[in-house]
């Protein structure tokens, strides 16, 4: 297991050496100098851009700078922000609890309402309650998370004023008492909501279609012949071989949520790691733009990852190929 | 009418026993599906609709009347009108056209990619098959949304917005398809026609064309359906943040980009409502097509 482990991790390392080329390539490809975000933009002195140019070096071959760049990264040196005249680093160090806060809540959401309606679908199939899980889970499916989100906005936000529409903590909360914590989990409740629904549904599907699988293996027959109470059997033979597929999708989950964020961050005016995205996209803050492209690959790249090994500890025979 | 009856003196002396072809029983099977059909009659008439929206209606689309901003629905403008004076039912239908375009555009350039690239991956194996697969992983590994906006942000104003949006979608969706059709190749190369087709000297393009696509046409069309809902998803979901079709061509992206203020969002109902009711409803039957296509080509299903 180990060994195959490693083997896939190993893998991974020309692919992310690839997806640096090709950032690198789109940094070169956009409009001005963007990789280190030194020069002043509104200066346009054409001296002051030309010494500037040459004192980072901007005129020595592409793959020196790449490799100039490339090391800088690999020490956490990811430039300076145009925006906010800050390191990129703190830029998103700031944002980055927003968001694991976010996906943390949507994964837990996901597995406690999944694993409610799956267990309960896969133990009553073909009744009524089944289907209009069934149905629930198809409309899931289909509607897309800013649709979800816009109509989550507006119901529970602006006609219930359940749930604050923006923002991830009320203004003048001392920070770390209960009180701020409790108000951020408020502000979090629907944008994870919104990005755990699309999850929330394919959990759900799957656990109940292993769960019927299961309840016609031997095993089950056996159980039931020995006297085995209904409860029990379903409770504790089928569930233990239901759940332990499921872990596979935590990778999937990861990289779920990195465009999941994107979308939701941006409706519900959350402030983390898609929204920084987006507005740098949108005020052409360059540095900060390809340090997340560079985050967000890697992330993809792990979550593929977990899912890949996931599926070799769950299924050894993968573990041949 | 000549067959018929001839059909039927030969049903006097020997009834002929002539099974449907694979396609004729997949028809047979969807039409009888009552939620597909509806479905498919509903995405047609959608279709339809926004082809022929400059003859059903006159309004127009891009002009800019600031006598008429967010007025309600009435019996002159059926859905009202956006902030900027613009006949919302209008929007709609025009918005269906770019909409729709976009999706089925990136769906074909995606399935014909997926299925370029698959075949010629699966037929060949080899050294070939573990350079295209790599290649495909290493698509599958970019974060679609964050590179589409990026490569978006690069091109925007170079060339013209509608095909750069088409074009990056495209490049960076084809991975699944391939993935699904080098398997199915692979399973399908396998079969004795094949060893009979490449010893009577077919090419290999004559067999991938000829015997092996066509055995494995109904999950491309399975597939190509599914595509096609992610493609509009994918669309109205860029254009929703600001980053997909420009923003002067109404797409229903844009126009639920408005949704994006909260006082529309929460008083002028009528200006965002109507394209998030049908973006959902066309994902919807575009699914239940796709979902019964499934069931019509799998032999195992009673249905």
């Amino acid at each position: 297991m180990l060994k195959y482990a490693f083997r896939r991790i190993l893998g991974m390392i020309p692919m992310l050496l690839l997806t640096s080329i090709v950032v690198f390539t789109l940094a070169k490809l956009m409009p001005g100098d963007s990789l280190s975000g030194e020069i002043d933009p509104r200066n346009t002195n054409p001296e002051y851009i030309a010494e500037m140019r040459e004192k980072l070096g901007y005129n020595d071959p592409l793959p020196q700078q790449y490799f100039r760049w490339i090391s800088g990264f690999v020490e956490g040196d990811f430039g300076k922000s145009t925006r906010f005249k800050i390191e990129v680093s703190e830029v998103i160090g700031e944002r980055l609890p927003n968001t694991i806060l976010l996906g943390f809540s949507s994964i837990l959401i996901t597995y406690i309402l999944a694993f409610i309606m799956g267990s309960y679908a896969g133990r009553k199939p073909y009744t009524l309650t089944d289907n209009l899980i069934g149905g629930l889970n198809y409309i899931g499916l289909a509607i897309p998370s800013f649709i979800a989100g816009v109509f989550a906005i507006f119901f529970f936000s602006f006609t219930l004023g359940w749930f604050p529409s923006n923002g991830s903590v009320d203004i003048g909360v001392t920070e770390g008492t209960i009180e701020w914590w409790l108000s951020r989990l408020h502000h979090v409740f629907l944008p994870a909501v919104v990005l755990g629904l699309l999850s929330t549904a394919s959990y759900t599907q799957f656990l109940r279609n292993d769960i019927i699988e299961n309840s016609r293996k031997d095993y089950v027959r056996t159980a039931r012949a020995k006297g085995t109470p209904e409860r029990k059997i379903y409770n504790v033979h089928i569930l233990r071989n239901s759940i332990i597929p499921l872990i596979t999708f935590l990778g999937f989950d990861i990289v779920a949520i990195i465009s999941g964020a994107i979308i939701t961050e941006t409706i519900f005016t959350y402030p983390g790691l898609g929204q920084l995205f987006l507005q740098s996209v949108g005020t052409r803050d360059y540095p900060v733009l390809l340090t997340l492209t560079m985050l967000f690959s890697f992330l993809t790249l792990i979550g593929n990852l977990i899912a890949d090994v996931l599926y070799g500890v769950v299924d050894p025979r993968i573990r041949l190929d | 009418m000549q067959i018929v009856t001839q059909n039927e003196k030969n049903m006097l002396v020997t009834p002929p026993k002539k099974s449907l072809s694979p396609f004729a029983i997949a028809r047979k099977k969807f039409v009888k599906n009552k939620l597909a059909m509806i479905s498919l009659f509903f995405l047609l008439l959608v279709t339809i609709v926004s082809i022929l929206a400059p003859y059903i209606t006159t309004a127009d689309i891009t002009r800019i009347n600031i006598g008429q901003m967010s007025l309600e629905p009435s019996s002159e403008h059926w859905l009202g009108t956006d902030k900027s004076g613009r006949d919302v039912f209008t929007r709609l239908l025009y918005g269906g056209r770019i909409s729709l375009l976009v999706g089925i555009s990136c769906t074909f350039f995606v399935i014909i990619l997926g299925t370029l690239i698959g075949s010629i991956s699966g037929y060949f194996g080899g050294a070939v098959d573990s350079l295209l697969m790599r290649f495909t992983d290493f698509i599958l590994n970019f974060p679609f949304l964050v590179f589409v906006i990026v490569l978006n942000a690069i091109l925007f104003g170079k060339v013209n917005g509608l095909w750069v949006l088409i074009g990056t979608i495209s490049l960076l969706s084809w991975g699944g398809i391939a993935r699904i059709v080098r398997s199915k190749i692979l399973a399908e190369k396998e079969n004795e026609y094949i060893t009979a087709a490449i010893s009577i000297g077919c090419s290999p393009t004559k067999v991938i064309v000829k015997h092996l696509l066509p055995n494995i046409l109904s999950t491309i069309i399975v597939q190509a359906t599914i595509t096609f809902a992610t493609m509009i998803v994918a669309e109205t979901g860029l254009s929703f943040l600001g980053f997909g079709v420009p923003q002067e061509i109404p797409s229903w992206g844009n126009m639920l980009n408005s949704a994006n203020e909260p006082d529309v969002l929460q008083f002028k109902l009528w200006i965002w409502v109507p394209p998030a009711l049908i973006i959902t409803i066309t994902i919807l039957s575009i699914n239940f097509i796709g979902e019964g296509l499934k069931d019509a080509f799998n032999p195992k299903s009673k249905r």
